[in-house]
């Protein structure tokens, strides 16, 4: 059969999964009555926040000019924290679509996504969505494809993923255009796995695009990379219902196995799957492990133990293996754990995942970066919390994470654009026209320096039109140095920042009025302090709480004042008690306050 | 927190028939409070369970409900045994009741056995609704202290309260109750009114002074949820006095209080030597007592239980009153809740109450102990108490105990 593999790729909110859902439903492979949108986010959280997280691949067929065609592709997420999503997607097709909105244009993502198939070689089709819309500008926006993409405005497919139109039409040109997968070169299996979820009931669920060779149900397989043997027990395609087929697979095909694998920490995403029997000499180009951008810690708080969240996070872990988790103990917090996230939305979903399916509740610490330390005997070390900074006696230099960043915007938001990037620490590196109103702009930031409010501000200079992608260049020495923060005289662990010397002082004042603000009163005064090294920088104090008293309580207000006085304690669930002060979830992210 | 809520079920209409005292074993109870849910206005910091009864049925309704009150009573002594020490008439206004219904209600009390052990019966009087007559029935029946609600004696502040009286006629009740021979006597005074200064205040308390009660109770105006005044506070129209000044006044009534010769013995209360209410220590100190009336509140062998708030039911229930929330915590958590109460007297909770009640390995000796450090707890000779610190931010104090 005549086959077609290829993803969805987008900026986010440009209609990727809605266009899956038309797909879906002009195939025939989702009856209208199944239909609900965005039927590929089957995630309670993508649900809820509109926004897919985890790609997913479907097979659907397609008749073509009289002939039938296996079409199968893979609805990715736009959001810059799943790029890795993205990349290992690409490596199981052939071609792409390249959604674009026709009525916001070429975004941070779109370029970047589209460079990255353009790179794994594949074939692209831009598809301008949205076309329905008042303001769409189709014939403008195809321009802006070409121009900054390079892919003539002629080949665009302009749809609607809402109503429908231009669905016939992509459809073919997938047939049409996108090329069949490449003949085996060789004879022996090999399947890369690009992705695993974990099933209650099946266990590990590998996706696999067949490359070479054959492959079936009861076939003894060998995993080139981990060098384990398993016997596949089931095999067949997402349509998008799991769907178990007896047939042999031939190269070219996509589908999922099932081979009794208990944890997703028993396969590599990359690996290559060949028979046992009939070993290739050579696994496939895998994957490199996803780059933890951020580090936070998560600590019990309120009824929680630490074995309960310990239980949660390991839980967590089998399901989705995207973040990092270690043990770690904090001298003010007390165990907990030491988790690595590939952003700041996939560390709020891992954070709102772990409260909610492990019913923990959690008190997290501002996240942070990876810091290497040279030391005095010419060592390298890398630390992921400030606190883990060994004695500067014996640090020679400290380097934090560099990005790329690319923006596109408005002309008219250059300035303060520029501007905040100056505050951040920016090197300007280039500019370039996208069309008459927008520009890309290139900039060499700390990573330091966006991974919490920065977005934000970008998006509010530029009244939302700004968007930015970004990547990790390396790591640069700077004049960084540890700034530690004392409350009630005890030095706070988890509240440690690196900070550029030449901010520690503003950075100091402005952090403690923010903790001011954030952590309550108490019945007595509470100090706090910012210093470097031994040496206070900075200083603000907490005044005692002055009158906090039930003026009446009789006979029948028992119960009441019971129940007022026990809510006023639930109250700091989310908080830790550090000596005797109850710090809330807000005062650690306090130290990200960079307001100056 | 673990509530071992019995099989009671919040009552519905008259299907179920409560009996809150189901298992327990019989016991003495040694407060009776009665509750008069009528007034003539509803004040708008108010949360007491209180209503203004339609004029034209009004006579009606004070006689039915003095009937209920009385079966309420007769059915009660079947099931506690129950000489009480002190009872306590509240409201609403209990002065509102007619003097008719008052001398059935007296002459039930009696006849019922009630005022047999009574040393102390006292009753609420509004300075609007007393007069030479009620009085003269309030003391032949038995009542010999009276607690009078002047609140503040300046238009402006009882205005803001929404509080309908004539400051004047306070001193007139009090003059009064000691024509009939009432020298027991409580004024109830409010502070931190918004909008009050400190020097308002003050004058306040140089007119009850002069008055010279027996006891005072002053309380710090607390907004209430679904109270008027919340409502107000909440649309903007009043704002609270802010900590600082609260603060300023509530340590300004303990000092000049001290000075005119008061004992201050709980947060709100002070009293003349020896004249301590003997009702409001039995709550205080997590005695049994025992509330008839609509919403009144009881607790017996550390189970509590409320009669519903809610005059129609209570006037056709039959044949107990319909009783809601009802609860009996763990040992542990009425240990907490002893210490909240206790810990809001003066002189604190015995030492040997604490060991009795604590197990040893409670982490509240702990946190006591912590507390005691930090200079919010203090221990005597033979109490445990908060300090004067520990007085000011007591809530917060009790809420780590609990
Ligand atoms: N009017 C209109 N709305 C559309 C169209 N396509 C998608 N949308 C809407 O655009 C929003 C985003 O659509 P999604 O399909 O979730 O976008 P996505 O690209 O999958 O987003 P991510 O997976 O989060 O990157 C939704 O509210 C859709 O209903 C379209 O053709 N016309
Ligand atoms: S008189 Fe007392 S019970 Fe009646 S409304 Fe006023 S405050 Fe409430
Ligand atoms: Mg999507």
């Amino acid at each position: 059969m005549n086959i077609r593999n290829f993803c969805i790729i987008a900026h986010i909110d440009h209609g990727k999964s809605t266009l899956a859902d038309r797909m879906l439903q002009a195939t025939g492979a989702i009856q209208d009555r199944e239909m609900r949108e965005q039927i590929l986010d089957g995630m309670e959280l993508e649900r809820e926040r509109g926004i897919t997280i985890k790609a997913s691949a479907v097979t659907v067929t397609h008749e073509h000019k009289g002939t039938p065609y296996m079409l199968n592709f893979i609805d990715t997420p736009g959001h810059v924290d799943f790029h890795y999503e993205v990349s290992r997607a690409l490596t199981a097709c052939e071609g792409a679509i390249l959604v674009v909105d026709a009525t916001q244009g070429v975004e941070a993502q779109t370029v970047a996504n589209a460079y990255m198939a353009v790179e794994a070689g594949l074939d692209l089709i831009p598809v301008v969505n949205k076309i329905d819309l008042p303001s769409a500008r189709p014939d403008e926006i195809a321009m802006e494809i070409e121009q900054v993409l390079g892919l003539s405005a002629e080949e665009c497919i302009y749809c609607s993923a809402k109503t429908g139109e231009g669905i016939q039409e992509l459809l073919d040109a997938i047939c049409d255009r996108l090329p069949a997968p490449k003949e085996a070169a060789k004879e022996k299996t090999q399947a890369l796995i690009f992705d695993s979820v974990y099933d209650d009931y099946r266990g590990v669920v590998l996706y696999f695009r067949m490359m070479s060779g054959k492959l079936k149900a009861n076939d003894r397989i060998y995993m080139m990379g981990t060098g384990r043997t398993y016997s596949i027990t089931e095999m067949g395609k997402f349509t998008p219902k799991m769907v178990p087929l007896k047939h042999e697979f031939q190269a070219g095909e996509v589908g999922y196995a099932v081979a009794a694998i208990k944890t997703l920490g028993d396969v590599n995403i990359g690996d290559t799957i060949t028979l046992d029997a009939h070993r290739a000499a050579e696994p496939l180009p895998g994957y490199q492990e996803p780059q933890r951008m951020v580090f936070c810690d998560f600590y019990p708080s309120g009824e929680t133990q630490f074995e309960m969240l310990r239980d949660a996070v390991e839980r967590l872990h089998i399901n989705d293996a995207s973040f990092t988790y270690a043990a770690h103990h904090s001298e003010a917090l007390g165990f907990g754990f030491r988790c690595g996230f590939l952003g700041m939305l996939h560390m709020e979903i891992i954070q709102e995942r772990l409260e909610r399916e492990g019913n923990v509740n959690i008190v997290q610490t501002a996240p942070t970066v990876t810091y290497e330390i040279k030391l005095t005997g010419g060592k390298i070390i890398q630390i992921t919390n400030p606190a883990d900074l060994p004695d500067m006696s014996t640090v020679v230099e400290i380097r934090e994470p560099l990005v790329t960043c690319e923006f596109i915007m408005p002309n008219e938001n250059i300035g303060d654009l520029m501007h905040l990037c100056e505050q951040r620490r920016g090197v300007y590196k280039s500019q370039q026209y996208l069309s008459e109103t927008r520009q890309i702009l290139n900039y060499e930031l700390p990573l330091a320096e966006i991974i919490y409010d920065f977005y934000d501000k970008l998006k509010s200079l530029s009244r939302g039109y700004a968007t930015m992608d970004y990547t990790l260049t390396g790591f640069r020495k700077d004049n960084l140095v540890k700034m530690d923060i004392l409350v009630n005289a005890m030095r706070v662990d988890a509240l440690s920042v690196i900070v550029h010397r030449e901010k520690a002082e503003t950075r100091g004042r402005a952090l403690l009025k923010r903790l001011k603000k954030e952590i309550d009163r108490h019945m007595f005064e509470i100090p706090l302090q910012a210093a470097l090294g031994g040496k206070i920088i900075a200083r603000e104090s907490i005044q005692a709480m002055r009158k906090n008293v039930t003026a009446k309580c009789y006979g029948g207000d028992v119960s009441r004042k019971r129940k007022l006085l026990e809510k006023q304690k639930a109250g700091k669930k989310r908080m830790k008690r550090i000596g005797s002060v109850d710090i809330s979830q807000d005062a650690f992210m306090a130290v990200l306050e960079t307001d100056e | 927190m673990k509530l071992t809520v019995l099989s009671y079920q919040k009552c519905t209409g008259d299907s179920s028939l409560l009996q809150p005292f189901e298992g327990l074993s019989p016991s003495d109870v040694h407060s009776l409070y009665l509750h008069i849910p009528f007034c003539f206005h509803k004040c708008h910091y108010c949360d007491f369970y209180s209503l203004v009864a339609p004029s034209e049925k009004k006579q009606d309704l004070y006689r039915q409900f003095t009937d209920r009150m009385i079966e309420e009573l007769t059915l009660r002594a079947t099931e506690v045994i129950a000489k009480p020490r002190t009872l306590f008439v509240g409201g609403g206004t209990p002065t509102l009741l007619p003097a008719s219904q008052w001398e059935r209600l007296l002459e039930a009390l009696k006849t019922g056995g009630w005022l047999d052990a009574v040393t102390e019966f006292t009753v609420e009087a509004n300075p609007e609704t007393v007069d030479q007559e009620l009085l003269a029935i309030l003391v032949a029946g038995g009542v010999n202290r009276l607690s009078i609600g002047a609140q503040s004696f300046n238009e402006k502040h009882l205005k803001t309260l929404e509080r309908w009286h004539d400051p004047a006629r306070v001193a007139e009740a009090v003059g009064l109750a000691r024509g009939v021979g009432i020298d027991n006597l409580n004024l109830d005074l409010i502070f931190a009114i918004p909008g009050q200064t400190l020097d308002e205040f003050d004058a306040d308390l140089e007119v009850v002074l002069a008055l010279e009660p027996t006891h005072l109770s002053c309380y710090n105006l607390t907004f209430e949820p679904q109270t008027a005044l919340m409502q107000r506070m909440e649309m903007g129209q009043i704002e609270p006095l802010d900590e600082s000044e609260q603060r300023e006044m509530y340590e300004h009534v303990i000092a000049k209080l001290a000075l005119a010769g008061y004992e201050h013995y709980e947060i709100s209360n002070w009293s003349k030597s020896g004249q301590r209410c003997q009702h409001n220590l039995a709550y205080w100190e997590g005695d049994n007592w025992l509330g008839v009336g609509p919403a009144a509140a009881s607790h017996v062998n550390g189970r509590r239980w409320k009669n519903e708030p809610h005059l129609g039911r209570y006037l056709s229930h039959r044949p107990g009153p319909p009783v809601v929330d009802v609860e009996e915590l763990p040992l542990n958590e009425q240990a907490g809740e002893k210490l909240m109460m206790g810990l809001r007297l003066f002189e604190g909770i015995p030492m040997a109450k604490l060991t009795a009640m604590l197990e040893p390995q409670d982490p509240r000796w702990q946190m006591i102990a912590q507390l005691t450090q930090m200079k919010m707890l203090e221990q005597t000779a033979t109490h445990l108490r908060l300090t004067r610190q520990g007085l000011f931010v007591a809530d917060t104090v009790l809420s780590e105990l609990l």
